[in-house]
């Protein structure tokens, strides 16, 4: 039987124009992956579509260990903070990979 | 203004555009076709542009760069004023409204080089540098009241001052929105495309002839239909932004298209088609570059009032009511 490993899945839902600094602050504290996925829908900032590619919405999906989320965590807090919508949640994962997620930054 | 004006084929795909959306037609185009489209006609007009303006006089070329920043700078700041003047909205939503105000819309622009060409009336290819060169200084302006903005909010909020820390992450991230205000893709697409058009050999600027102009008119009526639909999507806003706001929409384009066309007629000497064109440039509002830039420099403000006032009101009120309106301002003041 295959192993599975524990992990967390953080996922940001926000506007495309903080991709960037998203994957900037990624590289920084060590995430070794990402995915990105273009999206749509309603919440506090309005209505956002993907309609003809202006005003995107995306949802950025990282799996790391748990001892790396906090840091992350504090650095989208402050981004929060200054007043960019950001909807975070995270959830729990199983992986058979465990070695993939957890590359190390020292 | 006649009836005539508004019968092109590509305003007409705009009113089909937001006839489309009204009636919740299902008719949907692919994800980023506008965009695509945009980097075409920007690229089409650019090519078009260099190759005539290789053949132009440089001293009013510099004129007009120098009263494109003049634009770029001065409109903003009038809207930024008008705005507080309201009292509806705080002056962080003040500062990224106005920020559309100053910069332009190729869009909008290329409608009135279509209107222009259909009624043969004649234009100078200046407006085209100035197009180029006011995509930027009014996200310059735009971060420089934000700035004022929330330090008059600080104070009367008797916040503390930022540790050395955050003042330094704030002055990298300014260093870095005046780098994107700069070279953001707009710019890039049609300075280079001018450049290229410049210094192309002209038996191969012929081949590409059938790319620039005969499919041109072609695609600005699709990249209408699809603005069309963008902008009646943003209709549903319009409550939230207010009958105030929505009036702004439609007044500051005509203050910027006053001032513009007087440019273009009395400081730059320019014909009836290239004043009103350069009164389509103070009137547009911005809905590509600008956007972005604020959301990334403001992000306190809402982006609901200032895509609903450029995207929703003040494109549609440009294409259908200001470029005839424009053109019979540039009629009186430099016929």
């Amino acid at each position: 039987m295959i192993s599975l490993y524990a992990e967390k899945m953080l996922n940001i839902i926000c506007n495309e124009t903080l991709e960037a600094r998203l994957v900037c602050m990624f590289k920084k504290y060590g995430v070794s992956g990402y995915t990105i996925i273009t999206a749509r829908g309603e919440g506090a900032s309005g209505h956002l579509s993907d309609m003809s590619g202006f005003d995107t919405n995306i949802v950025v999906k990282a799996i790391l260990p748990e001892s790396r989320m906090q840091v992350i965590l504090e650095s989208i807090e402050r981004k929060i903070k200054k007043g960019h919508h950001l909807t975070v949640y995270i959830t729990d994962v199983q992986v058979i990979t465990p070695d993939k997620f957890d590359k190390t930054t020292d | 203004m006649s009836l005539s004006s508004l019968l092109l084929p590509a305003v007409l795909f705009f009113a089909l555009g937001v006839i489309a959306r009204l009636i919740k037609s299902d008719l949907k185009f692919p994800p980023d076709l506008a965009k695509v489209l945009s980097i075409y006609l920007l690229m089409a007009i650019g090519l078009h542009g260099g190759y005539e303006l290789a053949k132009a006089d440089m001293a009013i070329a510099f004129q007009s760069i120098i009263w494109a920043l003049i634009l770029g700078f001065t409109l903003p700041v009038i809207g930024y004023l008008a705005l507080v003047a309201t009292r509806k909205v705080n002056p962080l939503d003040a500062a990224a409204i106005s920020a559309h105000y100053g910069s332009v819309s190729a869009g909008t622009f290329l409608t009135a080089i279509a209107y222009l060409d259909n009624l043969s009336v004649e234009y100078e290819t200046y407006p085209l540098i100035m197009l180029a060169v006011m995509e930027s200084p009014a996200i310059v302006v735009g971060l420089i009241l934000a700035a004022k903005a929330r330090h008059t909010l600080a104070a009367r909020e008797g916040a503390v001052k930022s540790t050395p820390n955050e003042a330094s992450t704030e002055k990298s991230n300014f260093k870095e929105m005046l780098r994107d205000a700069f070279t953001n893709g707009s710019v890039v697409v049609l300075i280079g495309s001018m450049i290229i058009g410049a210094i192309a050999e002209p038996s191969g600027m012929d081949k590409l002839k059938p790319f620039i102009d005969d499919i041109f008119m072609g695609v600005l009526c699709l990249f209408l239909f699809d603005m069309g639909m963008v902008a009646a999507r943003r209709i549903g806003d319009f409550k939230q932004v207010g009958i105030v706001l929505a009036a702004f929409g439609v007044v500051m384009p005509l203050v910027g298209g006053v001032v513009g066309v007087y440019v273009g007629a009395s400081m730059l000497d320019f014909s009836v088609g290239g004043s009103m064109l350069v009164g389509v440039l103070g009137a547009s509002a911005s809905y590509i570059a600008v956007p972005p830039a604020m959301r990334l420099a403001i992000p306190e403000a809402n982006p609901s009032f200032y895509l609903t006032l450029s995207l929703g009101i003040t494109f549609p009120f440009n294409v259908i009511v200001g470029i005839p309106l424009y053109h019979s301002l540039a009629k009186v003041m430099a016929g």
